[in-house]
C-alpha cells in the first residue's frame, strides 16, 4: 500500500485553477520529487496534503483519508513539512523551535505543567534527549542555544528541516529546502535527506529546483506544469522527457540543445 | 529560554536535567537568596504607606503577569483585564455577602469565574485577531460592569459591598504586614506558574502561534485550543488577583474597575517590556508606584495649595507622556534597559557582544 496517495486533487481560487486533476502516490521509503516552473502548483499541492489548503479529490494516508482534517490532525498522524522561506520561530532557540516542532510527540497537559511536576520534567528531559538526537543528525550542536533570528540563512534552513524532523514523521513534506543554500549547504542537504531516507526509513515528497540535486537522489519525479501532471517517472527518463523540457525551458532551447 | 547563554565560566552541565534548572549557578542562588531576605525584611522596616505600596505592587504583578502570558506570549490582546479583576472582585463580594463565604470558597470559586469568562470571552479570538479582538475583550469589561452594577443597585449596596477581612486557619488577615506576605506568596506564585508553562509544551505553543498560526498549525499545534487555554488561564489568574484586592481593600465597588485599569495593564506589559516575565513585574511596579512618584514631585513645587486640584489632569497626562516616550524610544521597555545594564557589566571592559549570543 502507498504511503501517501492522492487522487484526483483539484484546487481553484475563484477562476484560477490552481491544481487540476493531479493524482501520484508514493510508496514506503520512496523519495518523490515534484518539480514544476514557477506557478505550477508544487507548494499548493503540499498545502493541500498538509491540510492548509482545501482542494477536491482524495488524499490517502496509509489508506485513511485525510482530505477533511485539520492541519494539526494531519501533522500529528506522521506528516511533517519545512516551508519555503523557513517560517521559523526566530526569537526562539534552535532547541525550542525542535521542542515546538515535537509538539505533537509530547503529553504533557498544562495543568501539570503550571507545577512542573517530576512527569513533566521526565517528559521534557526525554523529549529534549530525542531532540539532541536530530541536532546531532543535522549537525547543529554548536548553535542549540542561539536565537534563530540571528542564525546565517543556510543554517535556518537546516533549523527548518530538523523542527520537521522532530515530529519524527513518517511523510516529510520539503519545499525548496535548498534555495538560497551555497553549494557547500546543498551537499550537506542531500546529505541529511539521504541519512533521513536510507536510516529512517522516511517517505518523502520533495519540491526543487536544483535538477542536478534531484537527478542524482530522487527516486522518481513527478512534474507539475500549470497545475496538471504533464510526466511522472525515473528521473533519467522524466528528465530528457520532451514535455518536460518544453515546460521548464521553451521550445526554441530545445533545438538549440539538440542541435 | 530564561537562559540563552551560559553567564558562568568553566560550568559545564553534565545533563538535561541540569540544563533546565532555574537555578544553576551558585551567583544566582545567592542572588535569589538575597532577594528573599530583602522581601521578608521588608515590611518589618517600612512605613505603613511603603507596605500599602508593596502589596499594590504585588497584587498588579499577578494581573500583569497574566496578561503578559497572554499578550506578550500568546499573542492575543485582551482589554477586558479591569473586567475580569472586577469579575473576581464581586464573585467573592457576592459570596461573602450572600452566604458568608470563607476565604477558602470565594478563591475557587473567582478562579471559576475567571475560568468561565475567559473560555466565553477567548471565543472571539478563533475568529478575529488584533484590534479587533481587542475590542470584542472590551465587551467583556463593560458586560461585568453592568451586572456588577446591578447586583449594587438590586441589594442596595449602591455604594459598594463592604467585605470583611478574611480568616486562614483561625488567623484573621487585618494586618498590613499578614497582608504583604499574603500577596508576595501569591504574586510569587503565580509568577512561578507562568515560568513553568513557559518552559514546557503550552508556552512553547503560545510563542509558535504568537508568531506565526499557520506555521504552528501545519506543526501539530491545536490553534484553537491553545488560544482558549490562554485565555482560560490568564482570566482565572486575574480574577483570583480580583478576589485578593477584593479582600485587600475590604470594600468592592464598580467605580475601581474603569477601563482606565485595562490600559494601565496593558501599559505596564508595554512599558515593562513585551514577552518577558520580568518586564510585567517591573512594569507593574512602575506604573502601581508612578502617580505616587508624581504627586511626590509635585509637592516639591512651589504654591502646591493651587495645584491641588490638578493633581489628577497631570497624572493621566504624564502618564500617557510615558506611555509615548517608551513606545518611541524604549519599545523593548524596562526590561531592554535592564538588559543592556547587565550587558555592559557582563562585557566590561569591552564593547560589543558577539551575534550568537544575542539575549532575547
Amino acid at each position: 500500500m502507498a504511503e501517501l496517495a492522492i487522487e484526483g486533487l483539484s484546487l481553484r481560487f475563484g477562476g484560477l485553477t490552481v491544481l487540476d486533476n493531479v493524482s501520484f502516490a508514493v510508496e514506503p521509503g520512496e523519495l518523490m520529487a515534484l518539480i514544476g516552473p514557477n506557478g505550477a502548483g508544487k507548494t499548493s499541492a503540499l498545502n493541500c496534503i498538509s491540510g492548509i489548503y482545501r482542494g477536491s479529490g482524495s488524499i490517502r494516508l496509509r489508506g485513511g483519508d485525510i482530505a477533511s482534517l485539520a492541519p494539526h490532525e494531519i501533522a500529528r498522524l506522521g506528516v511533517a513539512r519545512t516551508f519555503q522561506h523557513g517560517e521559523l520561530f526566530a526569537q526562539m532557540s534552535v532547541l525550542e523551535n525542535l521542542l515546538t516542532g515535537r509538539h505533537a510527540r509530547i503529553g504533557t497537559n498544562p495543568l501539570a505543567e503550571m507545577l512542573f511536576l517530576p512527569s513533566v520534567r521526565r517528559a521534557e528531559v526525554a523529549h529534549r534527549a530525542a531532540i539532541e538526537r536530530i541536532i546531532d543528525l543535522v549537525e547543529l550542536e554548536r548553535f542549540r542555544h542561539a536565537p534563530v533570528g540571528a542564525l546565517p540563512f543556510g543554517v535556518q534552513k537546516i533549523v527548518g528541516f530538523a523542527r520537521a524532523l522532530a515530529l519524527e514523521p513518517t511523510v516529510m513534506l520539503l519545499d525548496e529546502p535548498s534555495a538560497g543554500l551555497n553549494r557547500e549547504e546543498r551537499e550537506d542537504l542531500a546529505r541529511f535527506i539521504l541519512r533521513i531516507k536510507h536510516e529512517l526509513k522516511m517517505t518523502i515528497v520533495w519540491i526543487e529546483h536544483d535538477m542536478q540535486m534531484i537527478a542524482d537522489l530522487a527516486d522518481r519525479i513527478h512534474v507539475l506544469d500549470y497545475g496538471r501532471t504533464i510526466a511522472d517517472g525515473k528521473p533519467d527518463v522524466v528528465l530528457s522527457d520532451p514535455n518536460v523540457l518544453i515546460a521548464y525551458l521553451g521550445t526554441e532551447t530545445i533545438q538549440s540543445t539538440t542541435a | 529560554m530564561f537562559r540563552p547563554v551560559p553567564r558562568a565560566s568553566g560550568y559545564f552541565r553534565t545533563d538535561y536535567a541540569q540544563d533546565m534548572a532555574l537555578l544553576q549557578t551558585r551567583a544566582e542562588r545567592i542572588g535569589l537568596a538575597a532577594l528573599v531576605g530583602v522581601l521578608v525584611t521588608l515590611p518589618f522596616i517600612a512605613t505603613p504607606f511603603l507596605l500599602d505600596l508593596a502589596c499594590q505592587v504585588f497584587l498588579a504583578s499577578i494581573g500583569a503577569l497574566s496578561l503578559m502570558l497572554l499578550t506578550g506570549y500568546a499573542g492575543q490582546i485582551s482589554l477586558g483585564h479591569a473586567g475580569l479583576i472586577a469579575a473576581g472582585a464581586f464573585t467573592t463580594g457576592i459570596l461573602t455577602r450572600e452566604i458568608n463565604a470563607p476565604f477558602w470558597l470565594t478563591l475557587p470559586a473567582s478562579a471559576l469565574t475567571g475560568i468561565v469568562l475567559g473560555l466565553v470571552f477567548g471565543l472571539p479570538s478563533l475568529r478575529l485577531r488584533g484590534l479587533y479582538l481587542a475590542v470584542s475583550t472590551l465587551a467583556l469589561h463593560f458586560i461585568v460592569i453592568y451586572l456588577g452594577g446591578e447586583y449594587e443597585t438590586k441589594r442596595g449596596f449602591s455604594t459598594g459591598i463592604l467585605i470583611e477581612k478574611p480568616s486562614l486557619g483561625g488567623f484573621k488577615l487585618t494586618d498590613g504586614r499578614a497582608w504583604y506576605f499574603v500577596l508576595l506568596i501569591f504574586a510569587a506564585a503565580t509568577l512561578l506558574i507562568c515560568i513553568n508553562l513557559l518552559r514546557s509544551r503550552s508556552g512553547r505553543a503560545w510563542r509558535a502561534i504568537h508568531t506565526r498560526e499557520t506555521v504552528a498549525e501545519a506543526l501539530g499545534i491545536s490553534i484553537s485550543g491553545y488560544k482558549l487555554l490562554a485565555f482560560v488561564i490568564s482570566s482565572s489568574m486575574t480574577s483570583v488577583a480580583g478576589c485578593l484586592f477584593a479582600y485587600y481593600r475590604g470594600f468592592v465597588s464598580i467605580e475601581a474597575f474603569d477601563l482606565f485599569l485595562s490600559i494601565q495593564y496593558v501599559a505596564m506589559i508595554i512599558i515593562g517590556g513585551m514577552g518577558s516575565l520580568l518586564g510585567a513585574l517591573l512594569g507593574a511596579t512602575f506604573v502601581t508606584i508612578f502617580p505616587y512618584a508624581i504627586e511626590a514631585l509635585l509637592k516639591l513645587l512651589p504654591n502646591v495649595q493651587k495645584l491641588a486640584g490638578d493633581i489628577f489632569a497631570v497624572n493621566y497626562a504624564s502618564f500617557g507622556v510615558v506611555m509615548i516616550l517608551f513606545l518611541v524610544l524604549e519599545p523593548l521597555g524596562l526590561v531592554g534597559i535592564w538588559r543592556r545594564i547587565q550587558n555592559y557589566f557582563l562585557l566590561w571592559p569591552f564593547k560589543y557582544k558577539p551575534l550568537a549570543s544575542m539575549r532575547k
